[in-house]
């Protein structure tokens, strides 16, 4: 019981910060951009599965576009989602938000009355940060973005080392004893909690809905948050953990969980900088973590599912 | 080759104490063990064993800690400032925009909700079953205990 409450803590704590940065930090409280209130589904929303769309007359409600590419070449009175590329030309114009999924945005500068997201890019940051056009300051403030997530990352990680350092200790020592079985399950837990998403998003309309993906959200975050600390105590412990008795007694600094976490998180973000590998490698942890966090249960070593057995006189 | 005059032996020494003198077999089996060493310095010489992983890991090392998160953050608002951007707005706005909006959250969600219910019907089977499949996998992928231990 004492163990669960140690992690519970942690674990609390971060998703309470979350949720406070999220009510404090709105985007759309920062200076005078937009505001789109959301609006009712319209007749004329259009949806498109598997082809390309061409918007060459004015459409009153939102477009979708999954698996295709789009051409706006007039106006969306509505939102925009594309799992796609999204062109814009001509009259072209969005006056809700572009959620742009997997694909390129072009020609878009002041084509968006909203917002402009791009889910898993750091391209909004940088630029909301610098209004040139310079590819030196661009890469400068995206290096200082990295860093500047880098050390957050570091942060939560110490900070869930030091509450619950037991946990991600074990959990680590499983990446390193079934690696392969933590990567299949991060990989089948994170394509389950993506058709789960697609199904409670069904009930949506009938509030319930709402409710269940919230949850559903922050026990992804959750367990992304608690298996990359473990990762990164695995990488550090394999990068500068003692092998033996004599070189840990000799070790002044060089040793504890705490330290092969830091070096963990340091390791993996300097591989993170390089680029379209470093992105890879960081999906790859993500997903060694989240297999890992479930494989331990967040590092308790319980079953998820108890075995039954009939009672005995 | 024992016998049973062996296996009674072996069963109970102190009832049969004869037998060591007919039997070289069973003497040499007695000579072998070292009975005036403890059983505690026959069995664990702790130097061999390899390193267990929770030895040394209670220590905190705030110097690499420390010195780690502070390297990071001053590379990151020395390239803040090379930039012309502050480097508290810069660390903030980072931090903030890898919060997605609720504006956001909601617009994609409702745009996800409409999607789901205007898919072809192929579609939407095609997501059940996976559902169905894909969850069906991971509750046996979870029945797996754990492998490593921190003896």
């Amino acid at each position: 019981m004492s163990r669960l409450i140690r992690l519970l803590i942690p674990l609390t704590s971060i998703a309470a910060c979350i949720a406070v940065a999220l009510l404090i930090a709105p985007n759309r409280a920062i200076g005078n951009e937009r505001v789109v209130a959301p609006r009712a589904p319209s007749p004329e929303d259009r949806y498109v599965f598997g082809q390309n769309l061409v918007i060459d007359r004015p459409v009153k409600g939102d477009v979708q576009v999954w698996f295709g590419s789009i051409d706006v070449r007039d106006v969306i009175e509505g939102d925009l989602l594309a799992v796609g590329a999204i062109r814009f030309s001509g009259r072209g114009h969005v006056t809700g938000n572009v959620i742009a999924a997997g694909g390129r945005v072009e020609n878009e500068e002041g084509r968006v009355g909203g917002r402009l997201v791009t889910p898993g890019s750091l391209e909004g940051a940088m630029s909301m940060l610098t209004q040139t056009n310079s590819s030196r300051v661009f890469k400068l403030v995206a290096i200082a973005v990295k860093l500047s997530l880098l050390f957050c990352w570091l942060i939560a990680a110490l900070a869930l080392t030091m509450a619950s350092g037991r946990e991600v200790r074990f959990s680590s020592i499983e990446i390193r004893t079934s690696a392969l079985h933590c990567f299949t399950l991060g990989l089948v837990a994170l394509t389950s909690l993506i058709l789960t998403a697609i199904v409670f998003s069904f009930l949506v309309p009938y509030l319930v809905g709402l409710p269940l993906l919230v949850f559903l959200g922050a026990f992804a975050i959750l367990t992304k948050v608690y298996g990359m600390v473990a990762v990164f105590h695995a990488v550090g412990t394999l990068v500068a953990g003692s092998r033996t008795r004599e070189q840990l007694a000799r070790r002044k600094w060089l040793r504890g969980d705490l330290a092969m976490v830091a070096i963990g998180v340091l390791v993996l973000g300097v591989i993170r900088m390089i680029p379209v590998a470093g992105t890879i490698v960081w999906a790859l942890a993500s997903v060694l973590g989240v297999g890992v966090a479930l494989a331990t249960k967040f590092g308790r070593r319980e079953p998820w599912f108890l075995a039954w057995r009939p009672a005995e006189a | 080759m024992t016998t049973d005059a062996c296996v009674r032996y072996l069963e109970d020494p102190e009832a049969h104490p004869g037998h060591l003198e007919e039997c070289a077999k069973c003497r040499a089996l007695i000579a072998g063990l070292d009975n005036s060493a403890p059983p505690d310095a026959r069995a664990v010489h702790i130097d061999a064993l390899p390193l267990a992983p929770w030895e040394g890991s209670s220590h905190r090392a705030w110097p690499i800690v420390l010195g780690g998160a502070l390297a990071v953050l001053s590379v990151a608002s020395g390239l803040f400032l090379l930039a012309g951007v502050s480097p508290f707005d810069g660390v903030a706005r980072a931090v903030a925009s890898s919060v997605p909006s609720l504006d956001a959250v909601m617009t994609l969600l409702r745009l996800v909700s409409g999607a789901v219910q205007h898919a072809p019907a192929k579609l939407q089977i095609g997501i059940g079953l996976s559902f169905i499949a894909v969850n069906g996998l991971f509750i046996l992928l979870l029945r797996r205990a754990p492998r490593g231990i921190d003896v």
